[in-house]
């Protein structure tokens, strides 16, 4: 009977058994440490690019008009040149709005017959001047930077306003 | 019939024994090592000729820890390849395919399976050593005999190297090998359920990991120059585990290159998996198949380094490619510029260049004919060209057809076997029609 000779034989054999287990957690650990800073989202900061929009003079009317304007992205590897609809408000002194809605990030839609916009997703609908009227979207259509320069409407867009913040803090 | 391993040849197993049996737990530690990091090199890598370069250029570049974990793929497969082997020779010396005829197949196919994941693997950087290396596979698998030419076109999924074949790669690769792999691995764990040193076989498994993450961090896993901008004195040279067949091919006429190099291979491998019902002279025959592996490999290995280190131009050409390589790593990344469908429509639409410059010539050459930078290479403005000697529209389609006629050299290529006449003439024609 020697049990106390055989209490740390019994422990050293539990701690080797678990050996094995410990190599594999290790190894992983290991990989796992780097993957983290590896797959880490690369933020960009928003483009400071001022895109045109139109002339001023085209711009009048009391009803929004739907414009096109190109941008480029630098998405990791790569350029991408992307065209995106915004709503030129010829009636808020030519203020640019996104077209993207603020609840879940679709694309809104002017609708001319009932002098609003409305989101063909979870239905927020929006006043002629960007402002919310019903619906799950927590604000109005967010405005974009504008400027005019040699006689032509400029505006810097961003995909998501939260972007600036994020890219900010 | 089963016997613990230890007990097999010997029943008194030494220390030394003892850690000459931890292979097993070093190719464990290894296939972990490969899965983890080629699962993490997926979430950036593109398998399209057009853009694999590139994301592996970010990946070395820009994405932290990026380089590092390559690395661990990259030399964790030559590791692999080797300490696979050196499992198949452990279990032979221990008469595994008399006792653990389900371990013993187990080994022999993951050395297969190893091998087949670096073979498809090395393309996929896209880099003009990858290019070369699926040249050569495409080579050793159309001279096989009787199916050799399907064969090919199997493997490149067309008659020619193609985006497609890189796709094949790229499935053949990180799809089909992992999952037999790890069907074999599972198979080998349930079905022959004896294990022996297995803390030998973790501790030296941490090691080898140990030794493998301070070699990657002290060497980074190569990247050649993009196929289009590699200069024809370029010398491409395979990843440790294919020397020996690189080597071999030097020496071997035409078509016999398929023979030694997937054909006696493959019987070897299959002599070594059929040894548990071979009746007689196993040991014999398995002896002299892993002897006659192991001579080949060593030698053909260390005569491929030896005639690299004792011709002066090879030497140098090497020692070229390397400090370009070193110059491109500190240079910083550049996004590749994609073009859309509706870009491309438009710029078609309002007199920019036409869609197959956009495709074939707008990386060297820049979207307006402005020239470009590639590394270390600075490519020429196409700006007002049509005032120089020789370069009219006809001059611009014969230079497309063949370069050296008109005192270019490369990088620039032929384009005869990428576009047809009018589509070099419509180049052509916007060509000329650029003004400084």
């Amino acid at each position: 009977m020697n049990t106390d000779r055989d209490q740390p034989d019994k422990s050293r054999r539990s701690f080797l058994q678990l050996l094995p287990f410990g190599v594999f957690a290790g190894v992983f650990a290991s990989i796992s440490g780097a993957a983290f800073r590896f797959l880490r989202p690369r933020l960009s900061a928003p483009s400071d690019q001022w895109l045109e929009v139109a002339n001023v003079t085209e711009l009048s009317g009391a009803q929004p008009l739907a414009k096109k304007v190109v941008a480029e992205q630098v998405s990791g590897w790569a350029v991408t040149t992307a065209e995106h609809n915004v709503f030129v408000l010829p009636a808020k002194n030519n203020q640019v709005v996104s077209p993207i809605c603020p609840h879940e990030g679709c694309e809104v839609m002017w609708e001319q017959a009932r002098n609003r916009f409305s989101c063909p997703c979870h239905e927020s609908y929006f006043a002629a001047d960007g402002a919310r009227i019903s619906g799950p979207a927590p604000r109005g259509l967010d405005p974009l930077p504008t400027r005019v320069q040699d006689g032509k409407l400029q505006v810097q867009y961003r995909v998501n306003p939260d972007q600036e913040r994020a890219t900010q803090a | 019939m089963s016997r613990p391993l230890e007990s097999v040849s010997h029943e008194k197993t030494n220390k030394i024994a003892a850690w000459l049996q931890t292979t097993g737990g070093i190719v464990a530690v290894l296939l972990l090592v490969q899965l983890l990091t080629g699962v993490l090199l997926a979430f950036y890598y593109v398998p399209s000729v057009d853009h694999a370069h590139t994301t592996v250029s970010y990946i070395e570049k820009v994405v932290s820890s990026g380089s590092w974990l390559r690395s661990l793929h990259h030399y964790g497969s030559q590791w692999l390849a080797l300490f696979a082997f050196l499992h198949v020779a452990r279990l032979f010396w221990n008469e595994a395919y008399n006792y653990h005829k389900a371990h013993w197949i187990a080994a022999v196919l993951l050395l297969l399976l190893v091998m087949a994941a670096a073979g498809t693997g090395y393309s996929l950087p896209w880099d003009a050593r990858a290019f070369f290396s699926t040249r050569v596979a495409e080579g050793l698998m159309g001279g096989l005999p009787f199916f050799g030419r399907y064969a090919r076109y199997w493997l490149l999924g067309g008659s020619e190297i193609s985006t497609i074949t890189l796709s094949r790669f790229f499935a053949l690769h990180v799809l089909l090998t992992p999952f037999v792999i790890l069907a074999v691995v599972a198979w080998r764990v349930f079905r022959a359920r004896c294990w022996s040193n297995l803390n030998h076989n973790a501790i030296a498994g941490a090691l080898v990991f140990v030794a493998l993450a301070i070699w990657c961090a002290k060497f980074p896993a190569p990247l050649g120059p993009p196929v289009e901008t590699a200069t024809a004195d370029y010398l491409p040279r395979p990843g440790a585990q294919f020397l020996w067949l690189y080597e071999t091919l030097k020496h071997v006429p035409g078509a016999l290159g398929s023979i030694v190099g997937v054909v006696l291979p493959g019987i070897a491998l299959a002599i070594l998996a059929s040894l548990p019902w071979l009746r007689a002279r196993r040991r014999s025959i398995g002896g002299v198949v892993l002897a006659a592996f192991a001579v080949v490999a060593v030698t053909m290995t260390v005569a491929a380094y030896w005639s690299d280190r004792h011709d002066q131009r090879t030497r140098e050409q090497l020692a070229r490619q390397a400090e370009q390589e070193s110059v491109w790593r500190r240079e910083p990344f550049t996004p590749t510029r994609l073009q859309s469908a509706r870009t491309t429509m438009q710029a078609a639409n309002s007199g920019g260049p036409p869609v197959l410059y956009i495709k074939f010539c707008v990386d060297c050459h820049g979207p307006h004919g402005e020239g470009a930078r590639r590394g270390t290479l600075k490519f020429p403005p196409l700006l007002g060209v049509s005032a120089k000697p020789q370069r009219t529209v006809e001059d611009i389609v014969g230079l497309l057809k063949d370069p050296p006629a008109y005192g270019l050299q490369p990088p620039m290529r032929s384009f005869s076997d990428k576009l047809a006449e009018p589509q070099m003439r419509e180049i052509a024609q916007w060509i000329v029609s650029l003004k400084k």
